[in-house]
């Protein structure tokens, strides 16, 4: 299996805060993993260190082939069509459509022709449930539809990994099942997925690797179903 | 209702377009007004300078043929404008009219002196070329002495000096008031895209990608307002000459269009560079303090 994510010995950093100490973690392709933890353990730390917001300062770190300590400003960008991130507030552009969303991500991250774009974004909205949406604004869909959206954006450029923060933070019990599996049907595709969640009901009902954060640490746990316990 | 949305979408983006476009147009309004009234006080200089007596007399034996060689020599010459040639009996018949006696007959003779009436270059009307000149044209023998009002030379000079140097310190000020207000009613502009901005930095756009449609819009405003306020300064100068004549004698068709460049110029630069200043602080910014 490769290898996708690799932290040996890392801390991290908010500003001159030490966040979380000497942690190490490997994800493989294909992988879900579940990052639990008490608001403000440092879930969003981490995943902000893993897609270069915040720098990777002591230790090894490399995300899809970058160096996360010696990666440049300028190779940050590269990095990033390499993920798929996927936030809480969802951070569509608010001043295009829908499919107009999707493009635009294609045309930033380097595509040229247009046959090529709307055949993905077509095959995109048909991969999250909302085929004939394209045309819509973002504030016209509902929470969990535009969320499915923001996994679509993360997808685009097929990317070996990606990296939800409490995706489903501002759904309903019901649209946060619909993302979640979601997630999983793209990672039983050989997608890796971390996911930063507060929502054990849903780890248990789609069970995946866990670890746990606390005290700037991370530890690995065993997922109990509701039925055993 | 998706497409009343979308008109609502397009207006408000359309309308905070316009409010740019008209602040950037003020401004540029009112830097090119001073630019206006920049180039009229230089062309009201030069029309003063350039009408400065400056009377030649010559020797009452000078030959009409000498008299008009020199004339002729002096036209040729880099620092006169325009030579009036009065010979003794034009000079005696026009104080004869101004009198309104024969004074010739009550002297007995005519003691005016023939003359060259010259109105010199602007650029040479400084006090120090005007000595050089006068020495150089006393050299001559046919000139018997030259006339011109030392004091008021100097005196216009020392004033228009003054005015300029007021002038342009008013216009530096100006200049940066006007880069100040573009660059606030930018960095509002911008700031109100300070997410879109990060989302597009998130999904891998690189900086240039992010930064080009945010300066070249700018840039358009910049055009368009600064094509908006060189029309309403050609307007103001049409109803200026309308109602002040006078203007007409002071208006400088070259001067006017290198004003329009410069607005058009200033218009680019400075709502280019605003737009990169601003569009660079929330590249650089932390994702966190984006809510600050």
């Amino acid at each position: 299996m490769t290898e996708i994510i690799h932290l040996d010995n890392a801390s991290i950093y908010q500003k001159e805060n030490l966040v979380l100490n000497r942690i190490s973690l490997t994800v493989n392709e294909g992988e879900f993993l579940y990052l639990i933890g008490k608001t403000g353990s440092g879930k969003s730390s981490l995943l902000k260190t893993l897609y270069a917001e915040l720098p990777l300062k002591d230790g090894i770190g490399v995300v899809a082939g970058y160096d996360l300590v010696k990666i440049r400003n300028r190779e940050i960008p590269y990095l990033r069509r390499k993920l798929g991130i996927v936030f809480q507030d969802f951070q569509l552009l608010s001043d295009r459509s829908i499919s107009e969303n999707l493009m635009f991500v294609m045309k930033a991250t380097g595509w040229k022709e247009k046959q090529k774009m709307i055949d993905r974004t077509e095959e995109l909205l048909k991969l999250i449930g909302i085929p004939t949406k394209g045309y819509k604004m973002p504030h016209q869909l509902s929470g969990g539809e535009q969320q499915r959206v923001g996994v679509a954006r993360a997808l685009i450029n097929h990317p070996p990994i990606i990296l939800a923060d409490e995706p489903t933070g501002n759904l309903d019990p019901e649209s946060s099942e619909g993302i979640l599996s979601l997630l999983h049907e793209i990672s039983k595709t050989g997608v890796g997925v971390v996911m930063a969640t507060h929502n054990y009901g849903l780890i248990q009902k789609f069970p995946g690797r866990i670890v746990r954060i606390d005290a700037g640490q991370l530890s690995e746990e065993t997922p109990v179903f509701m039925n055993e316990a | 209702m998706a497409r009343q949305e979308e008109i609502y979408t397009r207006r408000r983006l359309r309308s905070s377009y316009l409010t740019s476009v008209i602040s950037i147009t003020l401004v540029l309004f009112m830097l090119g007004l001073l630019g206006f009234v920049l180039i009229y006080a230089r062309s009201l200089t030069d029309h003063l300078r350039e009408n400065i007596g400056f009377t030649i007399y010559l020797k009452k034996n000078a030959r009409e043929a000498s008299i008009l060689k020199f004339q002729k020599s002096l036209d040729a010459s880099d620092f006169v404008r325009t030579t009036t040639y009065i010979s003794a009996d034009e000079a005696a018949s026009q104080i004869k009219k101004e009198l309104g006696e024969d004074f010739i007959g009550f002297v007995g003779y005519n003691p005016l002196y023939p003359s060259i009436e010259a109105r010199l270059k602007s650029e040479y009307t400084q006090l120090d070329s005007i000595q050089n000149i006068e020495k150089l044209i006393l050299a001559d023998e046919l000139v018997s002495e030259i006339d011109y009002q030392r004091d008021l030379i100097g005196e216009i000079n020392s004033n228009m000096h003054r005015i300029s140097i007021i002038l342009l310190g008013f216009a530096v000020l100006l200049l940066f008031v006007s880069i100040g207000l573009i660059n606030n009613t930018i960095r509002l502009s911008v700031y109100s895209k300070r997410f879109i901005i990060r989302s597009m930095m998130l999904i891998g756009a690189t900086q240039g990608f992010i930064r080009k449609p945010f300066i070249f819009k700018g840039m358009l405003h910049g055009i368009l307002s600064a094509f908006i306020a060189s029309a309403m300064l050609e307007l103001l100068i049409y109803f200026a000459s309308k109602e002040i004549p006078e203007l007409d004698a002071l208006h400088n068709s070259t001067y006017l269009t290198i004003l329009f460049g410069v607005v058009l110029f200033l218009g680019i630069i400075i709502t280019g560079l605003a737009n990169y200043m601003a569009v660079r602080k929330y590249l650089k910014m932390k994702i966190d303090n984006l809510y600050l």
